[in-house]
This record gives C-alpha cells, sequence and structure tokens, in this order.
C-alpha cells in the first residue's frame, strides 16, 4: 500500500471542499429534490463524515484486529459527556475537551481490553463484553444525578458563539470540522495499514496462535488497538455533543449507534483504510433516500382494503406498489434498509470495497 | 551416512527440558521427560500415532503448560512466559496443522514474523525477502495465502518461523502431507539450515527425514522416553521396534 492517492478520491475530496459554497445556490435547490438543498444537505454530508470517522475508529480494533466491538457507543457517550462535563462546570473549551475525551475514552478502552483480553475473551464471548458493557455505561449515566441522568446535558446556548467555544451558526463549519475529521482518521489508518502494529492487527485477526508463534505481543496489541479505537470513538463524541448541543443515554448509548458505527466499516470493506469511508458514503444517504421515500407524505388508501378488494393478484401489486409509492407503511424504510444491507453482505462478502478490488483484479488478468 | 559423534553434555544447554509431565484430567500424556539439545545440534523426536509428541512439543514450545517439571531455553525457563516472549528471545515454533495468514501474500506472512526483529517496514521487508529466497519460495511470493499448495503452506510456515531470527526453531511434521518429491525438496531446505548452523528440534513421521538430517534422536512411546542416541542406535533399539511393530517382533528383528 503506497502513500499514492487514487485519483477518484482526489476529485471527491475537491468536490465535498466545495459543496458548501454551492449548497445554498438556486440551483442546487433546482436539481435536488424537495427538502435535500441547503442546510439539509449540509446535515446529510456531516452525517456521512461522522458515521465515515466513527466506523474509521471502529475499523481498527473491529476490522484491523477482527474483534467485532458492538460496544463502541460507550466510547462514544463517554466522550461526548466528558467534554460536555467540562464545559459546562469549569468552562473548558471543548477543543481542549476533546482531547480530554479522547484521552479518557482511550483509558477506559484499554481497561475494558485488558480484562477482557488478559482473560483470553474471544470471538462472541468478547463482543457480549461489549454489549454489556454499553450498557452498563447507559446505566450508569441514567442514573448519576451529576450528569443530568435521565434529562441528560444541554451544552449551553450562546448568541454569538466564538471559535473557542465550538458553537457555530450555521453548518459550515461543522460540515469542515467533520470532514477533516474523516480525513484525520483516514491519514492515521492509513499509516497504521503500512506500520508494524498494522501488520499485527491484521496477523491477530487471520490466527491469534500463529501470530503469537512469530512473536506478535497479541495481547498487547488488541489493548493498544482497542484503546486507540475507543479513544478516536471519543473525539467522535465531542464533535456530536457539540453539534447536536444536547445528549441523553438513551440517544447515545445503545446498541443501534454501536451498530450504525460498525456497520459502514462491514459494508464498505472492514480492515481496509478507506473501506469505513465507502460505506458511509453508501449508508448514509441510502437511509436518508428511503426515510424520504417511505416517510414523507400520508398514507394512500390502507393496506387492509386493497388486501380484500376482488382484483386479481398482478393488479393487487400494483395497487401495493401504489400505496407504498404514496407513503404507506412507514417501517418500511428500516425494512428496505435491511434488505440492502443484506443484499450486500451476500454479494460481496468481505465488504464493497474488496469486492471491487477483486472485479478490478480479475478484469486485468 | 557416516556416523556422528553424540556431543558429550557439558554445563549448560541451549535447550533443557527436565522431568516434564503434562497430565489431562486422568491421563498422564507425557511423564517425567528428559530432553536436551545442544547448540548447533539437530534432534529428532519421533514415535508411534498417540506416543505423546504433540503434548510434549507443544509443553517445550510454550504453547502450554506442564503439570511437572521445568523447560529452559538459553538458561533460563519459558515457564509462564508468553510464546511471544519466547519468540522474542530466540525460540520459535511451526505448527504441523500450518497456519499461514490467509489473507496476506506469502512476503507478507513473512514480514509478520521478520518485525520481531527490526520494527521498521523497510529493514523487516529486507529480510523477509531474504527468507522467501531461502526457503525457495521466490516465485510465489506475491500469491496469497490461501491460494497456496500444501507443500508451500508448509515452506511458508517455516519461512514465517525463520524470519524471527531464532537461535532454535522447533519443527512440527513439517513433511506431513508432502509427496515424496515435495520430501525431498523440504529435505534440501532444512540441510541448508543446518549448514547455516542453525539448531532445530523435529517431529516426524518421515523417517527418511529423521535419518538423513539428525544428530541425536528420541523416542517417546505412552508418554515416557524409550530411547536416545543417534539414528542408527534407536531404529535398531528393541524397545523401539517394539513399540512400532508390537510385541514379538522387536525381538524377531534384532540383530
Amino acid at each position: 500500500m503506497s502513500l499514492r492517492i487514487h485519483p477518484v478520491y482526489a476529485v471527491g475530496l475537491i468536490l465535498l471542499l466545495a459543496l458548501p459554497l454551492v449548497a445554498y445556490s438556486d440551483g442546487m435547490k433546482a436539481v435536488m429534490p424537495s427538502g435535500l438543498a441547503g442546510s439539509s444537505l449540509m446535515h446529510i454530508f456531516i452525517l456521512i463524515f461522522f458515521f465515515a470517522f466513527m466506523g474509521q475508529a471502529w475499523n481498527i480494533i473491529g476490522g484491523f484486529a477482527g474483534q467485532l466491538s458492538i460496544g463502541h457507543a460507550a466510547f462514544f457517550g463517554v466522550g461526548a459527556y466528558v467534554s460536555s462535563i467540562l464545559y459546562i462546570h469549569l468552562g473548558i473549551s471543548p477543543w481542549l475537551g476533546m482531547i480530554a475525551a479522547t484521552g479518557f475514552a482511550a483509558l477506559v478502552g484499554a481497561g475494558l481490553g485488558m480484562v477482557s483480553f488478559h482473560y483470553g475473551i474471544k470471538g462472541p464471548f468478547f463482543t457480549l463484553v461489549t454489549v454489556a458493557f454499553t450498557e452498563i455505561v447507559r446505566l450508569i449515566l441514567l442514573h448519576w444525578e451529576f450528569v443530568g441522568a435521565a434529562n441528560g446535558l444541554l451544552l449551553p446556548y450562546e448568541a454569538e458563539p466564538t471559535f473557542w467555544q465550538f458553537q457555530f451558526t450555521g453548518k459550515e463549519p461543522y460540515y469542515y470540522i467533520a470532514l477533516a475529521m474523516m480525513l484525520g482518521s483516514i491519514l492515521l489508518v492509513s499509516w497504521i495499514a503500512r506500520s508494524r502494529f498494522g501488520y499485527y492487527l491484521h496477523a491477530i485477526r487471520q490466527d491469534e496462535d500463529a501470530a503469537e508463534a512469530v512473536g506478535v505481543p497479541t495481547k498487547r496489541a488488541k489493548i493498544q488497538a482497542i484503546a486507540l479505537s475507543a479513544g478516536l470513538a471519543g473525539a467522535g463524541g465531542t464533535f456530536y455533543a457539540q453539534y447536536t448541543q444536547y445528549i441523553v443515554p438513551d440517544d447515545l448509548v445503545i446498541g443501534r449507534i454501536s451498530v450504525e458505527i460498525l456497520l459502514g466499516a462491514v459494508i464498505g470493506g472492514a480492515g481496509t483504510v478507506m473501506g469505513p469511508i465507502i460505506g458511509a458514503f453508501i449508508l448514509i444517504p441510502v437511509g436518508e433516500a428511503s426515510r424520504l421515500v417511505f416517510e414523507s407524505g400520508g398514507a394512500g388508501g390502507s393496506l387492509t382494503t386493497i388486501l380484500q378488494s376482488d382484483a386479481g393478484l398482478g393488479e393487487k401489486f400494483a395497487l401495493y406498489l401504489q400505496y407504498l409509492g404514496a407513503g404507506g407503511g412507514g417501517g418500511l424504510a428500516i425494512i428496505l434498509y435491511g434488505v440492502i444491507l443484506m443484499m450486500v453482505v451476500l454479494v460481496m462478502p468481505g465488504g464493497v470495497l474488496p469486492w471491487l478490488r477483486r472485479k478490478f483484479r480479475s478484469a486485468r488478468a | 551416512m557416516a556416523e556422528k559423534e553424540i556431543p558429550e553434555r557439558q554445563g549448560m544447554s541451549l535447550f533443557e527440558a527436565t522431568g516434564v509431565t503434562k497430565r489431562f484430567g486422568g491421563l498422564t500424556a507425557v511423564n517425567n521427560v528428559d530432553f536436551h539439545v545442544e547448540e548447533g545440534e539437530i534432534v529428532g523426536l519421533i514415535g508411534p500415532n498417540g506416543a505423546g509428541k504433540t503434548t510434549f512439543f507443544n509443553v517445550i514450545s510454550g504453547f502450554m503448560r506442564p503439570n511437572d517439571g521445568d523447560v529452559r531455553f538459553d538458561g533460563k525457563t519459558i515457564l509462564g512466559r508468553t510464546p511471544n516472549q519466547i519468540c522474542k528471545s530466540g525460540m520459535t515454533r511451526t505448527f504441523q496443522i500450518v497456519k499461514p495468514f490467509p489473507e496476506m501474500t506469502v512476503t507478507d506472512n513473512v514480514l509478520v514474523g521478520a518485525f520481531c526483529r527490526h520494527s521498521r517496514a523497510a529493514a523487516a521487508r529486507r529480510k523477509a525477502e531474504e527468507v522467501i529466497d531461502l526457503v525457495g519460495l521466490g516465485a510465489q511470493a506475491l500469491k496469497l495465502g490461501s491460494e497456496l499448495t500444501v507443500a508451500g503452506r508448509k515452506r511458508v510456515e517455516l519461512a514465517k518461523a525463520l524470519a524471527t531470527e531464532p537461535r532454535l526453531i522447533l519443527l512440527d511434521e513439517v513433511m506431513a502431507g508432502l509427496t515424496p518429491t515435495e520430501v525431498s525438496g523440504m529435505i534440501e531446505v532444512l540441510a541448508r539450515l543446518r549448514d547455516r548452523g542453525l539448531t532445530m528440534v523435529i517431529v516426524e513421521h518421515v523417517m527418511q527425514v529423521i535419518m538423513n538430517l539428525s544428530d541425536r534422536v528420541y523416542v517417546l512411546h505412552h508418554g515416557v522416553r524409550i530411547a536416545e542416541g543417534s539414528p542408527a542406535e534407536v531404529t535398531s533399539d528393541p524397545a523401539v521396534m517394539e513399540a512400532y511393530l508390537g510385541a514379538g517382533f522387536g525381538v524377531e528383528a534384532a540383530p
């Protein structure tokens, strides 16, 4: 793996840098479907960058080292709370808070890693530990008055925010911060991929005994990986808190968030440098699109009317499609999302990026 | 092949196992076995199926802790140390069921081993390429671990271990599953390593290998050491014949 940047990525980066300049223009409003220009468009991209960054954080322990964590929401939540508490109680800039959040979440990750890996907890059992750990963190936050318990924390609103306060009136600053975080995570992981540490993690994922036999300090490498991974997730927590200005345990520290963090990486290609990025660029738009299609507008007719009508089977199906098209059945957005995920996993085991690489390989051969 | 003189034991051996015993529940797989390897020696370890070779091998390579006894490499006990620490101290092993990293190329597989002594990728890569040539894998360097034949995997297994620059290497049935031609190829590789002065312990079923390469052979049977000596000595030992062929044959076949 060299440092050369694929032209597709280079063009993509230039487009992303320029997007905020045109997002609010009339041209964009004319081209995009209703409600998808301006700040909504910016929001979607911020989400993409954010989940790409989080997926990249997860990728270090979950992808490279192959230790499936479904507990990154815990590190994420810890990070969000650390910087928010420091800001609310001590007035410490969230930028410094982000560093503290990274450090604290890394410590928490290292602690979890030490306990798990010292006792040789592997595979599905490690995954269960991360799930249980998330629940513990959620319950602590939920019952701890000092951090707002179930009400969570509301970051003080600043009418004229300064840069130090990490609050902005428009979406553009958040957009560029999230983009920078994503780019930083790519640089970090591409460096890891070429280093001894990266080879160690790959070796551990593929065969831990064989790695030990040739001198890989498997336990230490795994603890370092989870600490780094958790620290980055903590930094993501600070960003999230500053972007939404409101954090509450039942939104942050839950399994659904853990799954959303890892999905992008798994779909794009876990253990590859660009996999989590590609995954986020696929998943977030698909999620938003399916929501737009199925959750907007009122339902036309009802499902029972269609089913009980005298129409033939083909006709019934057509009516059903009409019903869906008119926005019937709101939960369908999630079902569609799930179907797409299953298709990707079935058609492209290992993720989109490894699949593309195999295609190009066989096309050239 | 000329009889080799068995080195007289004097002072500290490079590798020494004393009174090694390993029990699984009520079964004693290895019972009070003494074993030593001198610098530059090639020691064979043989025995019929179920003799306890693999268990003994796992104990002396640090992958399994004995119930009793001590295992010392370079004067220091390896008990309680992890395999990666043992590898760092200069002793490494291969696996009978080979474990190439399937999603890595041959070069990258060996590179992981080379990182044991070189923290920088460039230096490690040079070492890996040198070892790949030594074991004759040059033509397959860019293949993935999962794309190799059994013979290729066995060589990768050996190359990975060699890349860690060991003083002592423990080889667990590197010939298993190879065709006679492949066996001769592998023997050539091992002979090259012997000429470089590498100390080796070879667990093997293929007697040709033991006879050609070993300076000294240990024979295990039912977890007990029943013979030790030069290849010629142990193969003519009545107790060994009986262990391999059953009671009666040993006496008849004895010269």
